[in-house]
C-alpha cells in the first residue's frame, strides 16, 4: 500500500470523528452568537479543536480578550513539544515545506505521523495526506454545523450545550496515560468547578489549568 | 472587532507553537522541570474546562444532571476509548436527565 492510501485506510475513523466534532463546533459557535463567516474563519485560522471550543466559550461568557488569547496559547503550548518530537523526521524537507506541515500539526496528526515514522517509514506523504484530509473534514464539518446550527431551537432540551463539556471529558479520559495524569486532571476539575461556583467566570479555567500541573511535581518528587 | 482581534492573535500564536520548533534549531533542550510542566498542561487545561462546564452550565449552578451525565461520559470514554461514542452518550444522558426534571 502506498503511504497516501495507508493514511486514508488508517485515518478514516479519525476523519469521521473530526467531521462530527466539527459539526458540533459549528453548531455551538452559531448558538453562541457567531456568524457563519466568523465560525469558519475560526476553524481555518486557528485549526485546533479544543482551543476553538474554549475561545467560543470564553467569548460567550464575556471574558477579556487578552485572557482568551492567553488560555488558547496555554492550551496549544503542547504543540511546541510535538513539533520538537516530530522534527527529526521532517528535517530533510525544505523550510517552506516544513512551515506548511507545521500548519496541519494537530494532536491527531502528531499521533498518526509519529506512529508511521516509528514503523520505519521515512516518507512525508503519510503525514501530509493525513494532515490535509483532517483539515478538510474539520472545516467541512464546521461549515455544515455553522449553516444549519442556527436553526436548532432550544438546544438545551437536546443537551447540545453539553457537547463541549462531553468532548473535554472524553479527551481527558482517553488522553490520560498514567496515574499522575489522572490526579492532575481530577485536581483541575475540582479547582475549576469550585472557582466557577464561587463566581469566577473566565479566570477559573486559566487558574485551575495553570495550577493543576504543579501537582505532578509534588507527586514525582515524592517518589524519588 | 474584538472577535477578529482574538481570532488573529490566537491563530498566529497557535501557528507559532507549531512552526517554531520546525523552523529554528534549539541549541539546548528545555529544562526537565519545564518539560514536565508542559507535559501535564494540556490535560490540566482541558480538565479545568470540563470542571467549569459541569459545575456551571450556561450561567446557572448545576442541578445534578450535568454531574451524572459527566460520569456517563467518563464511563463510556474509559470503556470504549472512543471520543464520538462518549460524547453521544453524554449528550443523550444530559437530555434524558433534564427531561426527568434534574
Amino acid at each position: 500500500m502506498t503511504p497516501g492510501r495507508a493514511a486514508v485506510a488508517e485515518g478514516w475513523p479519525v476523519f469521521i470523528t473530526a467531521l462530527v466534532v466539527g459539526i458540533t463546533f459549528g453548531l455551538t459557535a452559531r448558538q453562541s452568537g457567531l456568524g457563519v463567516l466568523e465560525t469558519s474563519a475560526a476553524s481555518i485560522i486557528v485549526f485546533a479543536g479544543a482551543a476553538q471550543f474554549v475561545m467560543v466559550d470564553l467569548l460567550r461568557t464575556g471574558a477579556p480578550a487578552p485572557l482568551i488569547v492567553l488560555t488558547v496559547l496555554l492550551l496549544n503550548a503542547r504543540h511546541v513539544l510535538m513539533a520538537a518530537a516530530i522534527r527529526p523526521f521532517l528535517a530533510t524537507a525544505p523550510l517552506v515545506q516544513r512551515l506548511g506541515l507545521a500548519y496541519v500539526l494537530t494532536d491527531e496528526a502528531f499521533a498518526m505521523g509519529i506512529g508511521h515514522f516509528r514503523r520505519g517509514h521515512r516518507d512525508l506523504t503519510y503525514y501530509s495526506v493525513f494532515g490535509a484530509l483532517l483539515w478538510c473534514f474539520w472545516n467541512a464539518g464546521t461549515l455544515l454545523g455553522a449553516i444549519f446550527g442556527a436553526d436548532v431551537e432550544d438546544p438545551q432540551r437536546y443537551g447540545i450545550d453539553f457537547a463541549i463539556t462531553a468532548v473535554f471529558i472524553a479527551i481527558v479520559v482517553i488522553g490520560v496515560r498514567h496515574r499522575t495524569d489522572a490526579i492532575v486532571a481530577i485536581a483541575a476539575v475540582l479547582v475549576a468547578a469550585v472557582l466557577r461556583l464561587a463566581g469566577a467566570s473566565a479566570v477559573a479555567v486559566v487558574v485551575a489549568g495553570a495550577l493543576a500541573p504543579l501537582v505532578a511535581f509534588a507527586l514525582r518528587e515524592d517518589r524519588r | 472587532m474584538t472577535f477578529w482581534a482574538v481570532l488573529l492573535a490566537s491563530g498566529i500564536g497557535t501557528y507559532l507553537t507549531r512552526s517554531l520548533p520546525l523552523a529554528v534549531t534549539l541549541r539546548r533542550t528545555a529544562p526537565a522541570g519545564l518539560r514536565r510542566y508542559l507535559d501535564a498542561l494540556p490535560i490540566a487545561i482541558i480538565a479545568a474546562l470540563a470542571g467549569a462546564g459541569i459545575a456551571v452550565p450556561d450561567g446557572q449552578p448545576t442541578g445534578g444532571a450535568e454531574v451524572l451525565a459527566a460520569l456517563v461520559t467518563l464511563a463510556v470514554a474509559a470503556w470504549r476509548r472512543n471520543l464520538l461514542l462518549a460524547v453521544i452518550a453524554g449528550v443523550a444522558a444530559v437530555a434524558a436527565l433534564r427531561a426527568a426534571g434534574l
